[in-house]
């Protein structure tokens, strides 16, 4: 056999898409610090390369289309393992997209998070590759858990599906707060940031969902009332880090009720955070 | 120093082969009793004094008595390393099974009651696990195993013989260690990939690049020998050095890639089997072709201080193309 000594076509993109990269953002890439398993990829399937073609690509709607300004920033710990909660909203995850392009840019020292997706994308073809290969990380608890010991830093929406899929007269109201998040954070010792996205919850009014219809494992298909997001004004806002470690012992992970008002103690947070940004704001576009 | 007089199954493999050499030049192993099917020859190496062969057919349960109560017991063998499964994918039936689960059950047991063997080291593969879009990318020992009613008899097969060997562990007077191996890249090894890497394109589903865990022949050897060297028991995942997505396996194979709609690879590659006689199997893989599954090795780390450490060498030596 004959290895191939000519970069892949995704390879050449991705080179070109990293030179393209304005000298802040390629800056950012560049200093980014993973656990390279032996051939430029992370065990977990992260790649530089495709982090970048990803900044590249997304860099549109993270700056023109929705705009996004953030404060907090430097509320997220430079390193070793900690969790983004946010609340979730928008039919489609730009939510996400947006966070994870905003950590890349303004985390001191850079760092890429890692968006916890739910257990169905792992089977949905091209995006599950592309979602590994910028980091995301498939929902099961092992790999969360494997993720959290590697010192990796997390987003996760306590809300799941329901937060994503919730109709228009719903916005800004938390959906049902699930609590894995806050038993990882006791268990392995990384404090929590809460999150607030404000603009995303009226990116794409959702009309209704129809539940009985599953598309690919996808859990519903939503009825939305433009065919394409909203230019909406994105705010990102991260509060102070919750840390469990002065009350809690990891062994308190295995009690519901410790665990139940740690997370009642994060989903406050983020609301508060809510109230704040709503407040603040000016307006859905502004 | 304590020695070790070892009876090693699937000598004649190459990795049976590598190991023996290497086990030779150790002075804790005392004895090697080596055992394969072919005849001594095909070890290529001097038998001596501290080097024994016996070609016995373990699918045999007599041959198998025999082999533990008459060569093993002149030897006072201490341990066995049971390294024998079938590797041809494409066999079946049950002789194969015989091989695969009823000598590895049959040789535990026999140890258990025999006057000198005290260990029983089985080298398992990580073609035990299950892996599917729902469960852990980075695989540890508790990991779901592959149970499903479907799977093909070379999975099954492997599956059970693990579990026989992982429910004696604590319940026997034998010290038990149970290596779940990555899959090593080399010929004649039972490799599926290496077969898959023969055909100059290599078709892979449409949408998916899964990453995989390799080991090499260096480490694969290097595992062994810290288990012989370890007095723990227990199941340990060995991990290689070479974690990769499909796509960049192929590519440093020198193969061309072409991703098809995932309907199409099965009987494609049955198509390929029947005109061309590879052993490569779809349907063993299609789930790995599809899902991420990267062994976690830190509890070999902390247990047998083993840690990949030696990459396969690109392009794959002895391949055609």
């Amino acid at each position: 056999m004959v290895a191939s000594t000519r970069p892949s076509l995704a390879a050449r993109i991705a080179a070109r898409a990293r030179a393209a990269l304005p000298l802040d953002w390629r800056e950012q890439v560049e200093s980014l610090r993973y656990a390279d398993a032996g051939h430029g990829f992370d065990s977990l399937g992260l790649h530089p390369d495709t982090v970048a073609f990803g900044a590249q690509a997304l860099r549109f709607l993270y700056e023109r289309y929705f705009r996004v300004r953030s404060s907090g920033a430097e509320n997220i710990p430079g390193e070793g393992p900690a969790i983004l909660a946010s609340n979730h909203s928008g039919a489609l995850p730009f939510d996400g997209a947006m966070i994870y392009l905003d950590v890349l840019r303004k985390s001191r020292p850079a760092r890429v998070v890692r968006p916890v997706l739910d257990l169905f994308v792992p089977g949905l073809p091209f995006v599950s590759t592309f979602f590994a290969r910028l980091g995301a990380i498939g929902g099961s608890r092992g790999t969360v858990r494997y993720a959290l010991e590697q010192g990796e830093l997390l987003l996760i929406f306590p809300e799941g599906t329901e937060g994503i899929g919730k109709n228009f007269s719903q916005r800004y109201q938390l959906q049902r707060w699930r609590v894995g998040h806050v038993e990882l954070a006791i268990r392995y010792g990384a404090p929590v940031v809460p999150v607030a996205v404000i603009g995303a919850e009226e990116q794409w009014p959702q009309i209704a969902r129809l539940d009985s219809v599953h598309v690919l494992g996808i859990p519903y298909l939503p009825l939305l009332l433009t065919p394409l997001p909203l230019p909406v004004r994105y705010h990102i806002l991260y509060g102070e880090p919750v840390d469990f470690r002065g009350r809690l012992t990891p062994q308190d992970a295995d009690d519901p009720e410790k665990v139940a008002a740690a997370a009642a103690q994060v989903k406050a947070a983020v609301a508060e955070l809510i109230a704040k940004g709503l407040a603040e704001r000016e307006g859905i576009f502004r | 120093m304590s020695t070790t007089r070892l009876l090693l199954t699937g000598a004649t493999t190459p990795i049976g082969v590598a190991l023996v050499r290497a086990l030779l030049d150790d002075p804790t192993i005392d004895h090697v009793l080596a055992v394969g099917r072919e005849p001594a020859a095909s070890l290529g190496l001097p038998l001596g004094e501290r080097l024994s062969y016996e070609r016995v057919d373990l699918r045999r349960s007599r041959a198998r008595r025999r082999l533990l109560f008459g060569p093993a017991r002149e030897r006072g063998v201490t341990t066995i390393l049971h390294t024998a499964l079938h590797r041809r994918a494409q066999d079946s039936g049950r002789r194969i099974h015989d091989l695969n689960v009823e000598a590895t059950r049959e040789l535990l047991h026999l140890a258990e009651r025999h006057p000198t063997i005290d260990r029983f080291i089985f080298r398992s593969s990580a073609a035990v696990y299950r892996i599917v879009a729902d469960k852990p990318s980075v695989i540890d020992e508790e990991h779901p195993l592959n149970l499903g009613p479907r799977a093909p008899q070379w999975i099954r097969d492997r599956v059970e013989a693990d579990l026989t060997v992982c429910t004696q562990m604590g319940l026997s007077r034998l010290k038990i260690l149970v290596l779940r191996c990555a899959e090593c890249l080399a010929p004649d090894a039972g490799s599926q990939l290496y077969d898959y890497l023969q055909a100059p394109v290599c078709l892979r589903p449409l949408g998916f690049d899964p990453m995989l865990n390799l080991l090499s022949m260096g480490d694969a050897i290097r595992s062994l020998r810290l288990a012989l060297a370890c007095e723990c028991e227990g199941i340990f995942n060995i991990p290689g050095a070479d974690t990769l997505p499909l796509s960049r396996l192929i590519a440093l194979a020198g193969r061309r890639q072409v991703p098809l709609p995932e309907p199409l690879l099965g009987p494609l590659y049955r198509l390929r089997t029947a005109t061309l006689g590879s052993d490569f199997r779809y349907d063993l893989n299609s789930w790995r072709f599809h899902f991420s599954g990267v062994l976690d090795g830190r509890r070999a780390a902390a247990g047998l201080d083993y840690r990949p450490a030696t990459r396969l060498d690109w392009p794959l030596s002895g391949a055609s193309g």
